[in-house]
């Protein structure tokens, strides 16, 4: 359909969530703005992350924003999330350009968890 | 093409009658001719308008020559509201209204506000119904028109058109009555009812879109001034040339709803039943509106603790509303849920299922499975994410 707000991939990590969840003993961020509630779990293991979670309560394309970024970052060196930028995952989702708030607000997320994980707190 | 969905949006439109579609398709053949022209042609065209006029006024029980063909509700709510105000502007400058009608009703007031008219904005009981002592004293001296909707859009709340409607005829008012969401499923009587000026469209009773019409009743001080110009077309009241095609299957649509309006009742009502009785149990969730008297085509709820977003791409293939139609791509959450009172989580999260003729009871216990399943989907999704 010419005009479906959504983008497949969007529709396909909405869909199909498989890193939603928590990690016992995991490096964790929780973050509550502009009307999304996000929280990011990771586990790594030689600097590299082992395992990424997250729960969401969004729209749909912060949902499928959350579980892209999990899927792609997974193996990831740690210091690779502060780098992370939020129009990577616009331009690979095609999200509508009002929904960047909500995307930066991911974006904060996973910088911060990038922090907690360069910080050695990480088991 | 096979339907790939389940179609839970008659409130927003309805699909055209395979005997409507027909009749159209006639009419496009035989009766193409302009129906102002006053040749053979012009006369068979001019027919089925006339036979047209004939099967709505009998639908609401007035004369033919009291209506006055539009291109749908946007259109007759514009040309009542503001044609009747300019109207008896002379009388005097004071309208009033609900907060929870129709943005084509209230985006018309907010531009007579802006030519100096004053509007006093009702606000709806919390089941959104308008309690008939407030609208009475809202009335002032110089009130000369009140609009006020049958069947709401979104919540299917309706309104006690006849209580609301004498109190205007005691004081001189004027009343306009948008029965988008009414006519051809509720029993409407024009003549019984104390109502002056009355909107529909065909599209929501199984007609064509792009057509509708506007009832002015034939009595003192009733009128309105045009609103378009350009010729002499409908007693000088809505120029432009007729498209009688449109205006048959207008036609022909309320001749078939008229004696079915109780047995289509008696169905949705059912469906209705069945569809809350699924959802019911979910922690959370909350009728808006009023189920006991409200239309029974529509069921308009709210959930706690989901984005209604999320939801509504999670229900699909079902198609539903989350508020009016003509709304829907705005993110805002719905102004008629807020005037209720809803918090601004609430009204996002409000799907409004409309059933109508064609669906079934299995298609509505669909809904309520894929409902519930939506919601705790979501809820795990989100589960620990709280603050």
């Amino acid at each position: 359909m010419s005009d479906d707000p959504y983008s497949p991939l969007v529709r396909k990590h909405f869909a199909n969530t498989a890193h939603c969840g928590d990690l016992a003993g995991a490096v964790a961020v929780n973050i509550d703005e502009q009307g999304i509630r996000l929280r990011l779990s990771a586990t790594v293991n030689m600097g590299h992350i082992q395992s990424l979670r997250f729960r969401a309560w969004g729209c749909p394309h912060v949902i499928a924003a959350c579980e892209w970024f999990c899927s792609h970052y997974e193996g990831e060196p740690g210091e690779s999330l502060s780098g992370f930028q939020a129009s990577d995952i616009m331009c690979n989702l095609s999200v509508p350009v009002e929904k960047t708030g909500r995307i930066l607000v991911l974006e904060d997320a996973v910088r911060s968890l990038g922090q907690r994980l360069g910080g050695g707190s990480a088991p | 093409m096979a339907q790939d969905f389940i179609y839970l949006d008659y409130a927003a439109s309805t699909p055209v009658d395979p005997r409507v579609a027909e009749c159209m398709r006639d009419c496009r053949e035989s009766g193409y001719a302009n129906p102002s022209s006053n040749h053979i042609a012009g006369r068979v065209s001019r027919a089925n308008i006339e036979r047209a006029a004939e099967q709505l006024a009998a639908l609401l029980n007035v004369d033919p020559a009291t209506l006055i063909w539009t291109s749908g509700a946007t259109e007759s709510d514009n040309l009542g509201i503001a044609g009747a105000a300019r109207f008896r502007s002379h009388r005097g400058k004071h309208l009033v209204t609900l907060l929870t009608e129709h943005k084509a009703v209230t985006d018309v007031f907010r531009m007579l506000e802006k030519q100096g008219f004053e509007v006093t904005w009702l606000k709806p009981e919390d089941d959104g119904r308008l309690d008939p002592a407030a609208f009475a004293a809202a009335l002032r001296k110089d009130t000369q028109l009140a609009s006020i909707m049958y069947v709401n859009n979104e919540m299917g709340v309706m309104q006690d058109i006849e209580a609301i409607g004498s109190i205007c005829r005691e004081h001189d008012v004027l009343f306009h009555v948008d029965a988008a969401q009414a006519v051809g499923k509720v029993p409407i009587d024009l003549q019984a009812l104390p109502v002056d000026l009355l909107s529909l469209t065909a599209h929501k009773f199984y007609g064509p879109k792009g057509i509708g019409a506007l009832y002015i009743a034939d009595r003192p001080g009733c009128h309105v001034e045009p609103i378009l110009f350009g010729g002499g077309q409908q007693q000088r009241i809505r120029p432009g040339t007729l498209p009688a095609d449109l205006i048959a299957g207008l036609g022909l649509a309320a001749e078939i709803a008229q004696p079915r309006i109780d047995t289509d009742h008696d169905h949705l009502k059912n469906l209705r039943r069945r569809l809350w009785a699924g959802i019911q149990g979910i922690e959370g969730v909350l009728v808006n509106g009023n189920i006991e008297s409200g239309f029974p085509g529509i069921l308009n709820v709210s959930v706690e603790d989901v984005e209604g977003e999320s939801l509504l791409l999670e229900l699909e293939p079902i198609c539903v509303a989350t508020g009016s139609a003509c709304n829907s791509k705005s993110q805002e959450p719905s102004y008629v849920l807020r005037a209720l009172g809803r918090s601004d989580l609430l009204a996002q999260s409000a799907i409004r299922f409309s059933m109508g003729r064609p669906t079934t009871e299995h298609e509505v216990e669909l809904a309520a499975r894929r409902y519930r399943e939506a919601v705790a989907r979501l809820r795990d999704l989100a589960t620990a994410a709280a603050p």
